[in-house]
C-alpha cells in the first residue's frame, strides 16, 4: 500500500484486511497504514465519504474514529472558515446515526464533543445551548424521530464532560472549560429533570438521563442545583429496572464533596433519605439484597459525607440523629455477611467518622452530642458483637470458602471498629462486655451457644490487642471467667487463645495471675488444630512474662516438647533465657538433646529426599530457639538488638551446645554439602545464634570459620558469605579474633574470584553477597586492604563484571561497593592504584548500565557511585568522564556532543547534594533511552 | 486516574523495565508504553481495594505527620508489626498513604 493514496478505497481496502485477513503480519501492516491514513490531510475528506449510510459499520466507525482523531489531535490542520460547515456536518451526521449503530453514534458524539471543547471558550461560547436548541427543535436535524433525537442528544451530553476529562488538556485550561460547561449546567438540568419526571418518558431514556447526571457531576456541580434533579432520582428508586443506575446516581450527588457549603440544601436531602426506611424495611423483610444494599449505600453516603456539616446544624439534631438510627440499622440488618446480607458492612466507615466528628467539636456541643451519642455507640458495640458471631456449625459448613474468608474480614473491620470506639467509651465499655461474659457464664436457666461467648471474649481481644487495659479493673475477673468457659469449638479456643495472648503485657505486671491461664494454653497444645493460636499466646506470654514463668518452666517444658510445632521454640528461647543462671544449661540440654540424637541418627543415614526434610526441620528449630534465646537482653524489656559491649558471658549455654554439637554439623555438612537447602539450615544456625550471641560467640570464631572455609571450598553458595559478612561486621575490631576470619576472607575471595574466571553469570546470589561481604569488610576494617595477601584489585574487575548483571540485588551491591571503594581511595595505595589504572573502565561501564544496560529504577544506586567519585577523586573523575564520553554514540546515539559536556560539568559541580546528583543521573538515563520529555517518563 | 504510587513497587520497576526495553528496541512507541502504564495504575489500584485481605496489625510513636495535596505522610518508630504468629520490630517506618475511595476527578488534577 502505498502512501501516497489515502482514498476511500484503499482505505476500505486496509479495512478489509485488519478485520478479516487471517494472516496477523498483513494485519499488522494494514493498521499501521490506516494510522497513517488517519494522520494524513486526506483524512479530513475521506472520513465523511466512510461515514455514507451503505457502508457497513465497521467502515463506518473508522470513518468516525477518524474524524474524532482530527478533531482532537490534528486542530490546527483545519483551514479557517472550515468551522461552520464542520460543525453542521457534524451535527446532520448524529442525526443520521441516531437510530445506530450506537457504535458509531457514540464516536461521532465523542467527536462533535471535541469539537466544542476547542470553540466554547472562544469563538462557541453558547454551544450547549445551541446544541440543545438544535436537537429538541430538530432543525437541523431532519433525519431523526423525536425519541432518537432525545438519546442522541443524550449521548452528546454525556460524552462531553467525559472528553473534558479523557483529553489531553493544560491544567489550566481544563478548569477554565470546566467552568465554562458548568454554568450551561441550569439548561441541561432543566432538560433532564422534565425527562426525568415525563410519565410516558420509556426506560432507555430515562437511563440515559441517569448516566448524563453522573457525568456532569464531574464538573464539581454544587448541590443546591441539582436539588430538585436528586428528588426526581430519588422517586426512581421505586422503578425496579432503574434502581440500581439511580442509586449510583444519588450517590454521585450526594458525595460532591462542595455539597457542605450548601447546608440548606443538605438539610432538605435528609427528610428525603428519612423516607427511604418503609422501602429499606420491606427489602429486608423480603430478603431483598439489592434493594436494601443500594438504600443503605445512600443513607451512608449522606451520613459520611457530610456528618461534620449536619452536626453543626445543632437546632437540626433530631433529623441528624434519625438519619443516625435508620445507619444503625443498616449495620444491624439481619442475618450473617457476607451470605445473607452485604450492607452492614459498608457502615463501619461512618462510625469512625460520626466519633472524629464529635470529639473534635467545641466543648459544649460535644457534651451536648455525648450526651446523645454515648448510648448510641454502646448499642452499636451490641450490634456489632452480634454481626461478628459465628452462624450456627450446620450452616456454617456448609458456606463456601470465601464467603468465610470474606466473614473473616469483616471480623476483623469489626475488632477495628471496636478498638477505636474503645477511644470513646473507655474502660466502661470492657466493664460492659464483662458483666455481659459473666451472664452468659453463670446463667444456669438459659444455656449459652458458644456463638455468644466467643462473640464477647472476641470483643475483649479486639480491644486488648492493641489498647493498654491496665486501667480496667475487669482483666482479673476476665481472667477468672476464663477457665469456666468449655471450649468445645475450635473457633472458641481459638479466640480464648488469642485473647489470653492479647492480655500478656496486662499478665506481665500481674504475674500472680499465669497460674490460672496457662494450663488453658497448655492443654490446647496438644489439639493440633489450636497450635497456630496456642503457639502465639505461648509466645507472646513467654516474650513478655519471661522473668516471672520460673516456676511454669518445667510445665511448659514438658508439654512443648511433646507437641514440637512449628515456632515453639521462639516462646522456649525467651523462657530458658530468663530462667535462673544455674539452671539454663540443664535444662537447654535437656530441650536439644532428643533433636541432637535425631540428627545423629539422621545424619548416619545415606542421604535421601526422605532424610533431608527431617534435617532441615531440626535445625529450623535450633535456630528459632537460638534466635530468641538471649542472656544480654535478660533484664531489659525491650528486643530491639543493639550491640552489647559488655564483658562475654563466660559459658554461655548456647556456645556450650554448639561445641558439643559441632562434630555433628560437620558430619552433616560433609554428607548434605550440595545441597543448598541443608547448608543454608545450618548457616541460619549460625547466624541466629550469632545475633544474639553477639561477643559470646567468641569462643566458637575459629571453628566457624574452618568450617565456612571448608563449606565454601567445597560448594561455594551465598549463605556462607553472608554468615562471613556478619563475622566481620561483630568481631571486625576484636584483634585476638580476627586472624582466623582474615585468613576465611582471604580463602573465600581467592574461591569466588576463580568462580569469576570460569563465568560467574549462574550465581547472583554468590556475587552480590561478595559484594555485600566486601563492603562491610572495607566499612568495619579497611586497613585488612593495606597488606597483600586481600587483593582489592581483583575484587575491583569482579565489581566491573557484576555491573553487567541483569539482577538488581546484585547490581545494588555492586553500587555499595564501589561507592565504599572510592571513598578509600587516599588511604589504601591499592584501591588509588587500580582506580588511576582503570578508572575510566569503571566509568565506561557505568554508563554503559545508566544509559541502556541497566534497569532505568537503579539510576540512583549508580548516581551514588558517581557522587563518592565526585568527592572522593574529582579530579580522576574529570578526567575518566571526557575520555569515557568521547566516542561518539557512547553510551547512546540521543546524546549529543554538546549535551555530554553538558552532564561532565554538572557532575563534576555535585558535591554536596546527592538529591541533586541523583537527578543528573535520572536525565541521563532518560535522555540515553530517548525517552527525556515523553509523558511516559514524565510520571515517573 | 488511578494512583500512580505503585509504579514503584517490584512488579511496576519490572514492568517499566519491559516497557523502556520494547521503547529502545522500537517495538512500542512511549505513547503506547504510557497507555499499558496507566492501566497498570488502574489494575493495581481495583486488585489492592479488593483483592488483598490479609491484615497486619502495628504500632510504634508516632514521629512525624503530614498531609499535603491528599498525600498522608506518617513517619514512626520503634514499630511492631504482628502477624499471626510474628512480631516484627523496626526502628523507623514510613507510610504514604492516599484516600483509596478517591480516585475520582481530585486524584486526575
Amino acid at each position: 500500500m502505498d502512501a501516497d493514496e489515502f482514498t476511500v478505497e484503499a482505505v476500505e481496502r486496509a479495512l478489509q484486511q485488519l478485520y478479516y485477513d487471517p494472516d496477523m503480519d498483513k494485519k499488522n501492516v494494514a493498521q499501521k497504514w490506516l494510522t497513517q491514513a488517519q494522520a494524513s490531510p486526506q483524512a479530513w475528506h475521506f472520513c465523511w465519504a466512510l461515514l455514507r449510510p451503505d457502508k457497513v459499520p465497521e467502515i463506518q466507525f473508522f470513518g468516525a474514529s477518524t474524524l474524532h482523531a482530527k478533531i482532537s489531535s490534528h486542530w490546527s490542520d483545519l483551514p479557517p472558515g472550515q468551522l461552520d460547515s464542520l460543525r453542521s456536518q457534524l451535527i446532520t451526521q448524529i442525526g443520521q446515526f441516531a437510530s445506530g449503530p450506537k457504535l458509531v453514534l457514540t464516536r461521532l458524539c465523542v467527536a462533535l464533543a471535541s469539537l466544542v471543547l476547542h470553540v466554547l471558550a472562544e469563538t462557541w461560547p453558547t454551544a450547549v445551548p445551541d446544541l440543545l436548541c438544535a436537537f429538541q427543535t430538530g432543525e437541523s436535524v431532519t433525519e431523526a424521530d423525536g425519541q432518537a433525537r432525545c438519546l442522541a442528544l443524550l449521548e452528546l451530553l454525556a460524552v462531553l464532560p467525559e472528553e473534558l476529562q479523557s483529553s489531553r488538556i493544560p491544567a489550566s485550561r481544563r478548569s477554565q472549560l470546566r467552568s465554562a460547561l458548568a454554568v450551561d449546567w441550569s439548561s441541561v438540568c432543566s432538560l433532564l429533570q422534565q425527562l426525568l419526571q415525563r410519565p410516558d418518558a420509556p426506560c432507555p431514556v430515562r437511563e440515559r438521563v441517569l448516566r448524563c447526571v453522573s457525568s456532569w457531576l464531574t464538573l464539581d456541580i454544587a448541590l443546591k442545583d441539582s436539588e430538585g434533579l436528586l428528588e426526581s432520582c430519588l422517586a426512581l428508586l421505586k422503578e425496579s429496572e432503574l434502581f440500581d443506575t439511580a442509586v449510583e446516581t444519588i450517590v454521585s450527588i450526594i458525595s460532591q464533596p462542595d455539597c457542605q457549603r450548601f447546608a440548606d440544601s443538605l438539610l432538605k436531602v435528609v427528610p428525603q433519605v428519612l423516607g427511604l426506611q418503609e422501602q429499606l424495611k420491606k427489602a429486608v423483610q423480603d430478603g431483598d439484597m439489592e434493594t436494601s444494599h443500594g438504600i443503605c449505600r445512600i443513607a451512608v453516603a449522606l451520613g459520611e459525607t457530610h456528618c461534620r456539616t449536619l452536626l453543626e446544624q445543632v437546632d437540626h439534631w433530631q433529623g441528624f440523629q434519625a438519619l443516625v438510627s435508620m445507619i444503625m440499622s443498616c449495620t444491624g440488618t439481619p442475618g450473617h455477611y457476607p451470605v445473607d446480607e452485604t450492607s452492614s458492612s459498608l457502615t463501619l466507615t461512618f462510625w469512625y467518622t460520626l466519633q472524629d466528628d464529635i470529639t473534635s467539636l467545641d466543648a459544649e456541643r460535644q457534651t451536648l452530642y455525648l450526651q446523645i451519642y454515648r448510648p448510641v455507640y454502646f448499642q452499636l458495640v451490641d450490634v456489632l458483637l452480634q454481626k461478628a458471631c459465628f452462624p450456627r456449625d450446620e450452616d456454617y459448613a456448609a458456606w463456601s470458602a470465601d464467603d468465610k474468608e470474606q466473614f473473616k474480614t469483616y471480623r476483623v473491620d469489626i475488632s477495628d471498629t471496636l478498638m477505636y470506639v474503645y477511644e470513646l467509651l473507655g474502660p466502661e465499655l470492657l466493664r460492659s462486655l464483662y458483666d455481659k461474659l459473666g451472664t452468659l457464664l453463670t446463667d444456669t436457666t438459659h444455656p449459652s451457644s458458644w456463638q455468644d461467648i466467643e462473640a464477647l471474649l472476641f470483643g475483649f481481644q479486639s480491644i486488648a490487642e492493641t489498647v493498654d487495659v491496665s486501667y480496667s479493673d475487669v482483666i482479673p475477673g476476665l481472667i477468672g471467667l476464663i477457665p469456666l468457659i468449655t471450649a468445645n469449638n475450635v473457633q472458641l479456643a481459638e479466640t480464648i487463645m488469642f485473647t489470653i495472648g492479647s492480655l500478656a503485657e496486662w499478665l506481665a505486671d500481674h504475674s500472680l495471675m499465669l497460674a490460672s491461664v496457662l494450663p488453658v494454653v497448655l492443654h490446647g497444645l496438644s489439639n493440633a488444630d489450636l497450635s497456630v493460636a496456642c503457639v502465639s499466646a505461648l509466645k507472646r506470654i513467654c516474650r513478655e512474662c519471661r522473668h516471672d514463668l520460673h516456676l511454669h518452666a518445667n510445665d511448659i517444658m514438658a508439654v512443648s516438647q511433646a507437641v514440637l510445632v512449628k515456632d515453639i521454640h521462639k516462646a522456649l528461647g525467651f523462657l530458658l533465657s530468663a530462667l535462673p543462671s544455674d539452671e539454663i544449661l540443664g535444662k537447654l540440654l535437656s530441650l536439644v538433646t532428643p533433636h541432637i540424637q535425631q540428627l545423629e541418627k539422621l545424619a548416619n543415614e545415606p542421604p535421601s529426599s526422605a532424610n533431608k526434610l527431617p534435617i532441615v526441620h531440626i535445625l529450623g528449630l535450633l535456630s528459632d530457639l537460638f534466635s530468641t534465646f538471649d542472656l544480654n537482653k535478660q533484664s531489659e524489656r525491650s528486643e530491639v538488638m543493639r550491640p552489647v559491649q559488655t564483658q562475654p558471658h563466660h559459658n554461655n549455654p548456647v556456645v556450650v551446645v554448639l561445641q558439643q554439637a559441632f562434630p555433628l554439623i560437620q558430619t552433616i555438612l560433609s554428607k548434605w554439602l550440595n545441597e543448598p537447602e541443608v547448608v543454608e539450615a545450618v548457616c541460619a544456625v549460625f547466624e541466629k545464634s550469632l545475633k544474639t550471641l553477639l561477643h559470646d560467640f567468641a569462643p566458637l570464631v575459629t571453628q566457624l570459620c574452618e568450617l565456612i572455609g571448608q563449606m565454601f571450598s567445597a560448594y561455594p553458595q551465598a549463605s556462607a558469605l553472608d554468615l562471613t559478612r556478619q563475622l566481620v561486621h561483630i568481631f571486625g575490631c576484636e584483634k585476638d579474633l580476627f586472624s582466623p576470619i582474615i585468613a576465611l576472607l582471604e580463602l573465600i575471595t581467592n574461591i569466588t574470584m576463580s568462580i569469576f574466571q570460569l563465568g560467574s553469570r549462574d550465581h547472583p546470589d554468590v556475587v552480590e553477597s561478595f559484594m555485600q561481604l566486601h563492603t562491610q569488610a572495607l566499612r568495619r576494617k579497611s586497613d585488612l586492604y593495606l597488606s597483600d595477601r586481600l587483593d582489592i584489585k581483583a575484587v575491583f574487575y569482579c565489581g566491573i563484571l557484576s555491573f553487567k548483571f541483569p539482577e538488581a540485588p546484585t547490581l545494588k551491591a555492586t553500587c555499595l561497593l564501589f561507592t565504599e571503594l572510592i571513598s578509600h581511595c587516599e588511604e589504601i595505595p591499592a584501591v588509588r592504584e587500580v582506580l588511576q589504572e582503570d578508572g575510566k573502565l569503571l566509568l565506561q561501564t557505568l554508563l554503559e548500565a545508566i544509559g541502556g544496560q541497566s534497569p532505568r529504577s537503579l539510576a540512583e544506586h549508580f548516581a551514588e557511585v558517581l557522587f563518592s567519585a565526585s568527592c572522593n577523586c574529582p579530579s580522576m573523575l574529570s578526567v575518566w568522564l571526557r575520555e569515557a564520553l568521547l566516542p561518539p554514540g557512547f553510551p547512546s546515539s540521543h546524546l549529543t556532543t554538546e549535551y555530554k559536556e553538558h552532564f561532565c560539568q554538572q557532575i563534576l559541580r555535585e558535591q554536596v547534594s546527592k538529591r541533586r546528583m541523583k537527578d543528573i543521573v535520572k536525565e541521563f538515563a532518560l535522555l540515553s533511552r530517548g525517552l527525556q520529555g515523553t509523558e511516559y517518563a514524565a510520571n515517573y | 486516574m488511578a494512583y500512580q504510587l505503585y509504579r514503584n513497587t517490584t512488579l511496576g520497576n519490572s514492568l517499566q523495565e519491559s516497557l523502556d526495553e520494547l521503547i529502545q528496541t522500537q517495538q512500542i512507541t512511549p505513547q503506547l508504553a504510557l497507555q499499558v502504564l496507566l492501566q497498570f495504575d488502574k489494575a493495581i489500584n481495583t486488585a489492592l481495594a479488593n483483592r488483598v485481605r490479609n491484615r497486619v496489625n502495628f504500632r510504634g510513636s508516632l514521629n512525624t505527620y503530614r498531609f499535603c495535596d491528599n498525600v498522608w505522610t506518617f513517619v514512626l518508630n520503634d514499630v511492631e508489626f504482628r502477624e499471626v504468629t510474628d512480631l516484627v520490630k523496626v526502628d523507623k517506618v514510613k507510610i504514604v498513604a492516599c484516600d483509596g475511595k478517591n480516585t475520582g476527578s481530585n486524584a486526575a488534577d
